[in-house]
């Protein structure tokens, strides 16, 4: 390596991100300009920019669907969503923690049935885990939304966190033991703040999944004014009558906002991640 | 139901290896009360949400089933038919091992790639980091398939750029030649999560080891393979397995994309579209409970297969010394 | 060792299975009572507009029936029927529900609705309703569900597109003229945009061709009314149009979506497309043009084969427990004139004929054009067709798929006939 190079492969890194990021944008700058386009150019136009910029779908759309206000969808996500980022990372971190840290017997079988249940598509257990909620009488609620997260059935966060629990020096819990520190104190003080990079991780697919998901949410939410954003993104589009898909682009690109800004409060922690809280020992 | 084993952590490093066996059940008893309680809100969600709806499906694997009228026990019969009886199975069984062979190797090597890019203290990074995610964060909406049909239309940007290189083709989402190629590259530009982790998991590998072996003469190659790769195992290993997983199951790209059926002429008929449509359209939840099973042994050998071979290029730091690492 | 832990966790997971049989077997029962106020729920598909104007319909109804109250939820077609089918298998039905008539024989023949000739469903009038569009909801000897709507299958064209090609199909053309029209115009753009959208794929055109030469799409026993070679000869004559560039080229075709938006018409890559008459101002919007609706074409004999269609049906869940409140919500929304004015010609023209003629009076715009249309096509129409069997929807998307196979040139006319007749004989088995 030359001296020159370090300012010279800085400007090749610029280049290349930039060229890549290009590419990537093109399709969501493309989905901003569809939202200001007239109704009839929408589908039909191909060229990026429109003949005549046309804002009634961001009014049209903000107005909601069926008297209740889009407002009101963006905050059910936000609830749903919120809650959902909580319930994840507590539950997922707690069960990654004994997977990942404790011995117990099952332990083997019992990772294996956790890999397992990611296996079987979804559909096939949805009208039994239907049942179920329909029984307790929570269907039509978040409860069926959130409930679940909170009972970590989502084994993909934490098979992710197991997977970044064992990449922790062993050293540091044992000598916290050593220390005596419970194995409660241990998870809390020194587990836990180490797998930073994986809880944010886990936060961030959460809220954004949460965020996007359709199939769940439309099975157990029926009133209009409980609805998410998705379930109201879909309101504006019905193949079997007139669609308003310029509400529905308008939406759509109103709807990448909070995620964005989620996704850039937290990526913030992912970079400060281990490399600043001290794992130098 | 095939058993996924994962790389067992051998026991504590203090126990003479002769006594190890033996002394696996004592210490196990010993941290028992503790495992559990930390377990409790998963146990608890895997009987009460999982284990059930599971046993149930499995159940109606045997049995026509129009999910209005009672169950009908016929067997065997839906395995049978599947691989005997009906050519969209089949169908349904190749497009979703080319999408899983393509694009999943495809899909990680782009992300790794971009991940490594990005993580760099220098300027910009964050930008850089939420540009890159921005796709994912579309999510399989209708809006996204909607834009994705728009690129690769006749006359959009795609064929325009090719038929500039002297390549004219159709409307890539509306050809049985292209559709599938089309859902693939869907499928790397959403490439975001796996990026995410490989980020979380360079963030993990101490800047020390990188700086020591840069003092020592080792390039950047080197580095890669010897330190990047080996600290990152148990992330790639993630990623692998989870992508793999999520390829089998690929639904929504195609769902959206194709308006809900097999894209032209059954070019998209992922496996769990198919299944759907046999579960909910054509309500012969029996048979989709079938083919999710199936599906499932699928997965779970090839996911076995991962697992196996992960003892030989996974490296944990919890691992007895074999890893690069000490 | 491992082994038998295994075995121990299948035996437990085995121990639960009765605990959720039971669940799935068992009903819901709602609470609600003699006398008291009743709730219903109530759902539609449709989007956003339909919505606005049937909540407002639903209101009058709890306005005029103060001890009902209705719980409203809709959503898009496909949503619909994923939900339904999950709620019904759950055992909760909804109270009142929109029915297509290609569901009618899943849902009706399953037993999940209310036979309306009995019980409480006898409250729904039907001696203003068109006797033949009122049998379109009977399926087996059992009045499962009542029309809330008429439509009819048409061609919406535009005008100025076919004025300057010679041909005006608002009169009526034969197939030869259409074939020859199309031509033109697709050749006056030269070929970019296309004179129609392949018809090949469509499961009503196929049926209303049918019908002109006195054959049906279904029989009433349920199984296929056509014969291979009469499938032949329909997608030969799709063919000759395809050939001549008077139809949309595969790709286009295979984008087709019955959304007025998304299909070709919609998307200006085509000038007439096949679909129903009430669902012209949206392609109008979508397209920005001004479109016209026509008859479907003929052979020499003038026969149209098009007939009253029951745009959508509504019914009452057999395992309602409110079904006085129920059905008298459907009689409501069918019958009363009010209703009529709220939600127009959205899903089509009102059922009830005496309502109709009042609003016909006094209609403006597209609607006029569709009352005017619907009136000059009333003494054609012919006898509905008998209810489709159980596995209707999927022939629908079994016929786009082998016709694309011919489309894209990746298999002969006769191998995609034969491919369809054996596939379709094991849906309808």
């Amino acid at each position: 390596m030359t001296v020159l190079p370090r300012s010279a492969r800085s400007v090749g890194r610029h280049v290349l991100c930039l060229v890549i990021v290009a590419v990537v944008l093109y399709p969501l700058v493309w989905l901003a300009f569809a939202s200001v386009k007239p109704p009839d150019e929408i589908l039909s136009r191909l060229s990026l920019l429109p003949t005549r910029f046309v804002f009634d779908g961001y009014t049209k759309g903000w107005e909601g669907a069926a008297d209740v206000g889009f407002g009101r969808f963006f905050l059910n996500s936000f609830l749903v969503a919120g809650l959902s980022v909580a319930a994840n990372v507590l539950s997922c971190s707690l069960a990654a923690f004994a997977f990942a840290r404790l011995k117990f017997r099952f332990r083997g079988a019992l990772f294996a049935f956790m890999i397992t249940t990611l296996m079987l598509p979804y559909h096939v257990t949805l009208i039994p885990q239907y049942v179920i909620f329909q029984q307790a009488g929570l269907v039509n609620t978040f409860v069926p939304l959130i409930l679940p997260k909170l009972l970590a059935t989502e084994a993909f966060f934490v098979f992710l966190i197991v997977q970044f629990m064992r990449g922790i020096p062993r050293e540091l819990d044992e000598a916290a033991t050593i220390d005596g520190c419970s194995v409660y104190r241990t998870f809390w003080h020194v587990v836990l703040p180490l797998s930073k990079p994986a809880l944010v991780t886990t936060s961030i697919f959460t809220f954004i999944w949460t965020w996007n998901d359709f199939f769940t949410q439309m099975v157990y939410l029926n009133d209009t004014e409980k609805f998410t954003v998705p379930l109201g993104l879909r309101l504006f589009v019905d193949t079997s009558s007139e669609s308003n898909f310029g509400a529905m682009f308008a939406m759509s690109a109103l709807a990448l906002v909070p995620i964005v800004l989620f996704f850039l409060a937290f990526q913030r922690l992912l970079v400060e991640g281990v490399s600043t809280s001290g794992l130098k020992g | 139901m095939t058993t996924v084993r994962t790389p067992d952590p051998p026991v504590a490093r203090d126990a003479p290896a002769r006594v190890r066996r033996r002394d696996r059940p004592a210490r196990r008893r010993k941290s028992q009360p503790e495992a559990f309680a930390f377990l409790t809100p998963w146990l608890l969600g895997a009987v009460a949400l999982t284990v059930g709806p599971m046993v149930v499906s499995l159940y109606l694997s045997f049995t026509d089933y129009d999910l209005f009228t009672a169950p009908k026990w016929v067997g065997f019969g839906n395995f049978a038919h599947m691989f005997t009886d009906d050519d969209r199975y089949l169908q349904s069984v190749k497009v979703t091992l080319i999408y899983v062979l393509v694009s999943v190797p495809l899909k990680l090597a782009v992300s790794l790639l971009v991940a490594m890019l990005l993580n760099t203290r220098r300027g910009g990074g964050g930008f850089y980091r939420a540009a890159f995610y921005a796709p994912s964060l579309l999510g399989a909406s209708v809006a996204a398939a909607l834009v994705w049909r728009a690129l690769f239309m006749g006359g959009g940007p795609v064929n325009e750029v090719l038929a500039f290189f002297g390549w004219h083709t159709p409307s890539w989402v509306d050809d049985p030649q292209f559709s599938l190629a089309s859902i693939v590259l869907l499928g790397v530009w959403q490439f975001g999560a796996p990026m995410v982790i490989f980020l979380a998991g360079l963030k993990q590998i101490p800047a020390e080891l990188h700086e020591a072996a840069a003092i020592d003469g080792a390039g950047a190659f080197r580095r890669f393979r010897h330190i990047t790769l080996p600290m990152l195992s148990p992330v790639i290993f993630f990623n692998l397995v989870m992508e793999a997983i999520h390829a089998f199951q690929a639904f929504t790209p195609a769902f959206v994309i194709g308006g809900g059926r097999g894209g032209p002429a059954d070019a998209d008929l992922f496996y769990t579209l198919y299944l759907f449509e046999v579960g909910f359209q054509d309500f012969r939840m029996g048979y989709a409970s079938a083919m999710a099973w199936v599906l499932l042994a699928v997965i779970a050998i090839v996911t076995a297969i991962v697992f196996r071979t992960a003892k030989l290029w996974v490296f944990y730091d919890d691992a007895d010394g074999t890893g690069e690492r000490s | 060792m491992r082994r038998t832990r295994e075995r121990r966790t299948l035996v437990a997971l085995a121990a639960v299975v009765p605990l959720l049989l039971t669940g799935v077997a068992a009903c819901g029962s709602d609470s609600g009572g003699d006398g008291g106020d009743v709730t219903i729920t109530f759902v539609w598909w449709g989007s956003d507009g339909r919505a606005t104007l049937t909540k407002k319909a639903v209101e009058l109804f709890q306005q005029k029936n103060p001890k009902i109250k209705v719980q409203t939820s809709f959503s898009a077609y496909a949503a619909y029927w994923e939900k339904l089918a999950t709620q019904t298998a759950g055992g909760k039905p909804p109270d009142v529900l929109n029915v297509d008539t290609r569901y009618l024989a899943e849902y009706g023949g399953r037993n999940v609705l209310a036979d309306l000739n009995t019980g409480a469903g006898k409250a729904i009038s039907l001696a203003d309703i068109n006797p033949e569009l009122a049998a379109t909801g009977v399926y087996q000897g059992k009045r499962y569900a009542v029309p809330w709507a008429q439509n009819t299958p048409a061609m919406l064209y535009d005008p100025a597109a076919f004025t300057a090609a010679g041909a005006d199909p608002a009169k009526g053309l034969t197939w030869d003229q259409y074939a020859d029209a199309t031509q033109k115009v697709s050749a006056a753009g030269g070929f970019a945009a296309r004179g129609a959208t392949d018809f090949g794929i469509l499961d009503t055109t196929l049926e209303i061709w049918l019908r002109q030469q006195g054959k049906q799409f279904y029989t009433p026993e349920g199984k296929l009314g056509f014969t291979a070679d009469d499938l032949r000869r329909y997608w030969q004559l799709a063919g000759r149009f395809r050939d001549a560039k008077g139809t949309s080229p595969a790709d286009v075709t295979a984008s087709y979506n019955t959304s007025p938006e998304q299909s070709p018409l919609g998307k200006k890559l085509t000038s007439s497309e096949f679909a129903y008459d009430n669902l012209l101002p949206a392609y109008q919007k979508a397209n920005g043009k001004p479109l016209n609706v026509a008859p479907y074409p003929t052979d020499a004999a003038g026969k149209t084969g098009q007939y009253r269609r029951p745009s959508m049906f509504l019914s009452v869940s057999a395992r309602s427990q409110q079904q006085e409140a129920a059905a008298k919500l459907v009689d409501f929304l069918v019958n009363d004139p009010e209703v009529g004015k709220i939600v127009g010609t959205d899903r089509g023209l009102a059922p009830n004929l005496k309502v109709r003629a009042q609003l016909a009076g006094s209609a403006k715009g597209a609607d006029k054009t569709l009352y005017d249309y619907e009136a000059g096509l009333e003494p054609k129409l012919g006898a509905a067709p008998p209810v489709p069997p159980k596995g209707a929807g999927a022939i629908q998307k079994l016929l786009q798929r082998t016709y694309e196979e011919v489309a894209f040139g990746r298999m002969s006319i006769d191998d995609a006939v034969s491919r369809f007749m054996s596939e379709a004989e094991k849906g309808l088995r």
